[in-house]
């Protein structure tokens, strides 16, 4: 297939847009090992600001509609013995970042854990290295995945999409996601590709795989010119990021279709303005992307089969209650009525009412409604 | 009915001995060896310190037959340089129970040479052979005896005696026993390295039966100055030792016989005269005070009887009857028993009441007594309720109970005298301690001296950290009269004070290398049992321990805390040498620098760091 004259000036762009995150990326990494190499060479302890991730410090910024961390720092220094072994773990991490952005490989959570063995750097187990690069994220303020450190992958995508990767070995390829019916699982080489032609006008975030592969066979996507994604839960941050990138690049509307019930309302948040584990990242939200279902007020509306609330159900209410994110809206509306229903429905619950309801009679509603929202 | 006829004998102290061996440490042949052991060794370092000579004590186990299976017959062998004993006592020491030299009051490591007895009829009874006793107290013959002991008569049998010439003075006794060595070895070995620590002017070596030597030489040469006897303090008496006290006081009254008439007449100078009763008066009125006590009481009792001499011959005093006045006598004469009153007014009345009645209160307590003056006897007689001048022989039983009563009540007397002990010192506990443990910190403590019960006791602690010790600490080391004390130390009342300490309030943590020593010195250690192991708990010497332990803790605790700087100071160094160059590696790609940086300035900055708290802390060590 030939490509044409402006498309290949846009690969060459495209590629050179990553080229350059990838640039910005080693040289932030390189500045702060040469604070800390010449810091040695002058016989001083060498010493970083790392902002508190602590409680106290976790603010709610309204104008960014996210959670952001406050302007309190601690000081990690060398010359602590207390902190010189974290201190060296975090170099290491660094210096492990730069290595796999270099050449461009990725790497699991756990993948961390275990590499550091061969540096003879020691964790304690996983979660040790987890919150290291936790630190990392903090001190940079950039996602791991930009250091391509990835968690497990979980949530998928299909619909009509062209993406390119800029991983070695498929730089400058081409794939449409909606040439595989099971949806393609969101992974490092589809965080960091670029996003070239699509079609659809809208992105559908569902909570559950199971209604993901109705979606698909229903072909939601065709009907509704959108894309799928299965955020598998609580959505992952590489999903989160390419939802920002979709809704940013592709100037793509989000919506998100839960569970009814506390959770689900809050991964619909959670998308729309981060989570407070998040709080030290700025890249991760869609502040624009809405809440469509399942509500509270649903449940009565389309007379769900239900389900009560458990202990931890209520006790989250209260919880979210508090939160300055739930205290208008739709979000505090319908954290009300959850509350007062005591009771939760499930996606699948419209099946109730024949296995195509949902995405017959449902989803149209809810698409109209959203544009109103 | 049977007749059963119930026998009532009166048993030697050996046959109370045999039948009870238990009692004294001798319950099995592995106890009886050490105990054996110790009884040896510690006779022979008191009679050392009693002459201050500095002690060489030689002690030998060796097997009978090696290849026996134990427990097997031993030679026991104890030589040291001491004294040694007269050739004529040497068959009742050794070869009679209740026989010795230590009867006075004051420290010793034993009280009466009962213990050394003890394991020479334990030989005896097991092995049937006699104790064979070499000494030379001259230093040029030596008496060699072969002793058995008659269990039933309580005396000795000497097998041999023979003399030879030698060029040095001293004792040597050796015994052969039944005893298990392959059980008792680390006993003995413990007791020989444990006595040589607080008997450190002495030199004990030590040949165990398989063929090893242990040789402790003596590593301070000035014996600590030896105590001296000293009459007993007013609260460590009871009934039956102011009942014994009071006989001694009193003066019996004489039998008037040919003798003491022949006696009366010499000291008068009458021998060859006979004078009227008149006569004889005034002439002893003339040579009063020429004349013994016994002859004064004789002349009292005449002036009474108004006799001379040829009819004092003829009668025999009955009863001298104070308190009635009364004078009873039998008269050969006339066959019968006659009475005279007595007159107060007569001016040997005085006399007499003072020999029956024994002597005033106040001159039987400032006499017999430490730490009672005559004010501190009235004050006292005052206290008990008693007349200052009430006479000690006219005391009934209730009134001495209530004497006794009081003399432990009365708080004014001073203190017990403690020259009666011989505490080891500060700086040779000290030396001792460096020596034995090679410590980081070592601090000693002599107590003032202190009484329980009015016995006088000293206290003498030392503590010591770190170097040699072995960790899993506090290790103490128990001694009293300067033996070491081993079993039973369970309820030991050291062990109490060192257990009721919380030892984390002194920073000392987790598995510590550090030993404890205590020193309890008295004129008489509360045992707990006969086997002198466990030193019970009395409040007056357990407050003193606490007090000391305290002290000494104290010092640990500023010791520890310098050692805690310092470790971490070292603890510092080591992380900074494992993480400064995995940074600078890290660092160095991160930076894209081809050179390492130049870190080591930082390592050996730290590393003078180190340095000075180490200075720091064995300066304390010093201390």
């Amino acid at each position: 297939m030939a490509i044409s004259k402006k498309e290949q000036t846009k690969i060459k762009e495209r590629s050179k847009k990553a080229d350059e995150k990838q640039k910005n990326i080693l040289e932030m990494l390189k500045s702060h090992g040469a604070k800390i190499y010449d810091d040695l060479d002058n016989g001083q302890f060498p010493k970083f600001s790392i902002p508190s991730r602590s409680v106290g410090n976790i603010v709610y910024d309204k104008k960014l509609r996210q959670y952001i961390l406050g302007t309190n720092a601690a000081v990690r220094s060398s010359r602590n013995s207390a902190q010189l072994r974290s201190f060296t773990q975090l170099m290491w991490l660094a210096f492990f970042a730069n290595r796999l952005t270099h050449e461009k490989k990725s790497s699991t959570l756990r993948d961390v854990y275990y590499s550091s063995q061969a540096f003879a750097i020691e964790f304690e187990d996983q979660s040790e290295s987890d919150n290291i690069i936790v630190d990392l994220e903090s001190v940079t303020s950039k996602p791991r995945e930009d250091f391509h450190i990835f968690p497990e992958e979980r949530s998928s995508i299909f619909g009509d999409l062209t993406i390119e990767y800029t991983i070695p070995g498929y730089e400058g390829k081409t794939m449409n996601l909606s040439n595989h019916p099971d949806g393609y699982s969101i992974g490092p080489s589809l965080t960091t590709a670029e996003l070239v032609d699509t079609s659809a006008e809208i992105v559908i975030a569902i909570e559950k795989g199971g209604l993901f592969t109705r979606f698909v066979e229903e072909q939601v996507d065709k009907k509704f010119k959108s894309i799928i994604i299965n955020t598998g839960g609580q959505a992952p941050r590489s999903t989160r990021t390419l939802l920002k990138r979709l809704h940013e690049e592709m100037k793509l509307p989000v919506i998100v279709l839960t569970d009814g019930d506390v959770y689900g309302e809050h991964i619909a948040m959670v998308i729309k303005s981060g989570s407070a584990n998040a709080a030290h990242l700025r890249e991760l939200t869609v502040p624009d992307a809405k809440w469509v279902g399942v509500w509270a007020t649903d449940i009565e509306k389309y007379k769900l089969p239900t389900i009560p609330m458990t202990e931890s159900d209520i006790k989250r209410c209260y919880d979210l209650q508090k939160d300055p994110r739930y205290q208008d809206g739709i979000w505090k509306k319908e954290l009300d009525v959850f509350l007062k229903l005591k009771r939760k429905a499930e996606l699948e619950a419209f099946s109730k009412y024949g296995l195509t309801n949902i995405t017959d009679k449902y989803l149209p509603q809810k698409l109209e409604l959203a544009k109103s929202l | 009915m049977s007749s059963i006829k119930e026998h009532f004998n009166q048993i030697s102290p050996s046959e109370f001995f045999y039948s009870n061996r238990d009692l004294a440490g001798f319950s099995n042949p592995t106890r009886s060896l050490y105990t054996a052991v110790r009884e040896f060794v510690e006779n022979a370092l008191d009679a050392c310190d009693q002459k201050g000579i500095l002690p060489d004590v030689h002690l030998t186990i060796k097997a009978v037959d090696p290849d026996k299976p134990d427990p097997k017959p031993y030679i026991l062998t104890v030589k040291d340089n001491g004294p040694g004993i007269d050739a004529e006592h040497i068959p009742l020491a050794f070869g009679t129970v209740l026989y010795g030299s230590k009867f006075g009051l004051k420290q010793a490591r034993g009280m009466f040479g009962l213990g050394a007895t003890m394991a020479i009829l334990y030989g005896q009874i097991t092995t049937n052979k006699p104790v064979i006793v070499k000494s030379s107290v001259d230093g040029t013959t030596q008496d060699l005896f072969e002793l058995l002991l008659d269990i039933q008569k309580n005396k000795p049998v000497i097998v041999k005696h023979t003399t030879k010439e030698v060029s040095k003075k001293g004792l040597s006794v050796s015994i052969c026993l039944e005893g298990d060595y392959s059980k008792a070895g680390t006993k003995i070995r413990d007791y020989v390295y444990e006595t040589s620590l607080i008997t450190p002017y002495a030199s004990i070596t030590f040949d165990d039966p398989k063929g090893q030597k242990f040789s402790h030489p003596r590593f301070v040469t000035e014996i600590p100055p030896p105590p001296t006897i000293i009459r007993p303090h007013p609260h460590g008496i009871d009934v039956e030792r102011i009942r014994r006290m009071i006989v001694e006081s009193q003066f019996e009254i004489p039998t008037i016989d040919d003798v003491m008439i022949e006696k009366v007449r010499k000291d008068l100078g009458l021998s060859v005269k006979n004078l009227s009763f008149t006569a004889i008066m005034d002439k002893a009125k003339k040579k009063w005070k020429t004349l013994s006590r016994q002859v004064r009481v004789v002349i009292a009792l005449m002036s009474f009887l108004k006799m001379n001499f040829e009819k004092l011959n003829k009668i025999r005093i009955e009863d001298i009857d104070m308190p009635n006045k009364k004078l009873f006598y039998w008269d050969f004469g006339d066959s019968q028993s006659k009475s005279i009153d007595m007159d107060p007014e007569n001016q040997y009345y005085k006399q007499l009441t003072n020999t029956v009645q024994g002597e005033p209160l106040t001159t039987f307590l400032t006499k017999r007594f430490q730490r009672i003056g005559p004010t501190t006897a009235v004050k006292f007689a005052e206290f008990a309720g008693f007349k200052p001048e009430k006479r000690m022989g006219t005391l009934s039983n209730q009134e001495l109970v209530n004497l006794s009563d009081a003399l432990q009540k009365f708080e004014d007397f001073m203190a017990p005298d403690s020259s009666c002990l011989a505490p080891l010192g500060e700086a040779p506990l000290e030396k001792g301690i460096k020596k034995f443990f090679n410590p980081d910190f070592t601090a000693v403590i002599q107590r003032s001296a202190s009484a329980y019960s009015g016995f006088p006791f000293i206290i003498e602690m030392g503590i010591a950290y770190g170097g040699d010790i072995k960790s899993g600490g506090p290790h103490v080391y128990r001694y009293a009269n300067r033996i070491p004390l081993l079993y039973d130390e369970g309820s030991d009342v050291v062990l109490k004070v060192v257990n009721d300490t919380d030892w984390g309030r002194y920073k000392v943590k987790g598995d510590p290398p550090f030993i404890i020593v205590s020193h309890i010195c008295s004129t008489r250690i509360p045992y707990k049992t006969a086997g002198k192991e466990n030193v019970a708990d009395r409040p007056e010497i357990e407050r003193e321990l606490r007090l000391g332990l305290q002290l000494l803790s104290r010092k640990l605790a500023a010791y520890m805390s310098k050692r805690g700087q310092a470790d971490m100071a070292k603890k510092r160094a080591n992380l900074y040498a494992k993480y400064l160059p995995q940074i600078a590696e890290f660092c160095t790609e991160l930076a894209g620098k081809k050179k390492e940086p130049n870190y080591k300035k930082l390592l050996e900055e730290n590393a003078v760091e180190f340095k000075q708290s180490i200075e720091e802390k064995n300066k304390i060590g010093d201390k």
